[in-house]
């Protein structure tokens, strides 16, 4: 279970963004590029310091050869080119760091670069059916895009555990006033619950605002040893615990429980590996595709019992200013969804203490989650720690 | 949207046509499994045969699509899509579509709807 040899011996150290917006006009090759960029400049590095590209994608985006070859990077020792959407989102970096640990690579840039909304829309029109099996058995229906399978498992939640769309409201809400004081953020004009409620539906339960922003954009992360990382531009923000896992169908195969995601079988493994407990951490970014999302996995993750996310929410814990700020940066919801990564960006940002007006005071131990694994059926996480 | 049945699923889809619910039933350990595929997950026998189902389960939860999401289903909004928890297949669930407004733990039963001359899709009514 706990990773000793893994615990805290790899960092981050270079975070880098394009900006975030409806409609990039360039190619996915040129965000990624740039972001690279970005975060190797962060670092106080260069391309040339580089050795390991990794990203992931679900045929949307510019493979870690391609980026090698547009930066000069002559001789990748070390890539990943992982399959998957944002259920991979971390366990990409939780890879880069496991190269980095074991010496086979020094210096990995991981990425995302998605023209999620004017190329190549997670919501349908204009992309083709996902390849899953089970699209099979739903598509005919007309039951296939991302809002719908996760306004089911909603509300599967509600029925069971009395959760309120008011719930779902309170957590747009506050993730928009973090937006508010993000400058990268897409959406930042306050709302209000009654804002929410009169939001056109999309998929019942869900209304619009129960859903992430499409959006265009790039965002990079730089790995390397946290020894190394000390030496570097920037403080230096550890990896104390990467843990990805899942596999199982919804559908059938023991865990036909709707209300509960791998998550829950991947957070004691995280908590252990890192060596502390949910009430240790101090900020969280949780994969926020949609509002449900996040409140399952307060849920999953141990924050208060199974079934009370929804109050736990609405009692204003997750605030900026409750005992487990969440999305500070507005997430998915508000900030834009680059499909995980800006979620890590984020976690970065707070424990170096350079979030601006919505950092959390203090912050030293953040959790960042990834797709909890209801579309694909796999999850990851990561904890980070600030190095000081 | 035509389902595009694989190499474990054909049979399935054969038998909807023949307005038949079959679930997937290790010979081995006897633990059904939807959607279909060579092996048990429990004991991991390769050895299966098709039970047929009762046809009859419960509403786990619903969704009513108001956004259209591909061309095909403009005229159909706002449409509804029950999951089911099968009566004798306990840890298996299906999707379907349903007219009107079904409730929670609603007991349904399938009904095969010939949509054209080669395709039978599984929908949900009030039992
Ligand atoms: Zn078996």
């Amino acid at each position: 279970m706990s990773a000793p040899g893994f615990r805290d011996r790899t960092a981050v150290a270079g975070v880098g963004y394009t900006p975030f917006s409806k409609n990039s006009g360039v190619s996915t090759l040129t965000l990624a590029a740039r972001a690279v960029l970005a975060a190797l400049e962060d670092a106080g590095l260069g391309p040339d310091d580089v050795d390991g590209l990794a990203t992931h994608r679900v045929g949307d985006s510019a493979a870690p050869w391609l980026v090698a070859s547009a930066l000069g990077i002559r001789e990748p020792s070390w890539y990943l080119d992982q399959f998957g959407g944002g259920s991979v989102s971390h366990s990409v970096v939780g890879q880069a760091a496991l190269a980095v640990a074991s010496g086979i690579a020094r210096t990995v840039v991981c990425y995302r670069a998605i023209n999620a909304r004017s190329e190549f829309r997670m919501g349908g029109t204009g992309r083709a059916v996902p390849v899953s099996p089970e699209v099979q058995y739903q598509a005919p229906y007309g039951f296939f895009a991302p809002p719908q399978q996760y306004a089911m498992y909603a509300r599967a939640h509600m029925l069971k555990y009395g959760t309120k769309e008011e719930h779902f409201g309170r957590l747009a809400v506050t993730q928009r006033a973090n937006a508010v004081k993000n400058p990268r953020a897409l959406m930042r004009d306050p709302i209000t619950l009654d804002d929410y409620l009169s939001s056109r539906w999309i998929a019942e339960p869900f209304r619009l605002l129960d859903c992430c922003l499409e959006t265009d954009g790039a965002c990079a992360l730089v790995v390397t040893t946290a020894e190394r990382a000390r030496d570097l531009r920037q403080p230096a923000v550890t990896i104390s615990a990467a843990a990805w896992g899942g596999g199982d169908s919804f559908l059938s195969g023991g865990r036909a429980d709707v209300t509960v995601t791998a998550a829950a079988e991947l957070a004691p493994r995280l908590y252990a590996m890192a060596g502390v407990r949910p009430r240790d951490i101090d900020v969280a970014q949780i994969y926020d595709c949609f509002t449900y999302s996040v409140i399952v996995q307060l849920e999953d993750y141990g924050f208060c019992g199974k079934g009370e996310g929804g109050p736990f929410v609405a009692d204003g814990h997750t605030s900026l200013d409750g005992d487990l700020p969440v999305n500070t940066h507005g997430g998915f919801l508000s900030e834009g969804y680059v499909h995980g990564i800006n979620h890590i960006a984020e976690a970065v940002s707070q424990l170096r203490g350079q979030a601006g007006d919505r950092q959390v005071p203090g912050a030293e131990v953040a959790l960042s989650t990834a797709q909890p694994g209801y579309i694909l059926p796999a999850t990851s996480a990561l904890i980070l720690r600030a190095d000081r | 949207m035509r389902p595009v049945p694989d190499r474990d699923s054909a049979a399935w889809w054969e038998a909807v046509r023949r307005h038949e619910l079959t679930v997937q039933v290790c010979d081995d350990c006897g633990t059904p499994r939807f959607p279909a595929r060579a092996v048990c997950h429990r004991c991991r026998s390769f050895a299966w045969s098709w039970r047929p189902a009762a046809g009859t389960g419960r509403v786990v939860s619903w969704v009513v699509t108001h956004q259209v999401f591909a061309p095909a289903f403009a005229g159909a909004v706002p449409y509804t899509v029950v999951l089911v928890r099968l009566d004798d297949a306990e840890d298996c669930l299906m999707h379907g579509g349903f007219t009107g407004t079904p409730s929670a733990d609603l007991p349904v039963r399938a009904r095969f709807d010939d949509v054209g001359d080669d395709l039978t899709l599984v929908n949900w009514v009030p039992a």
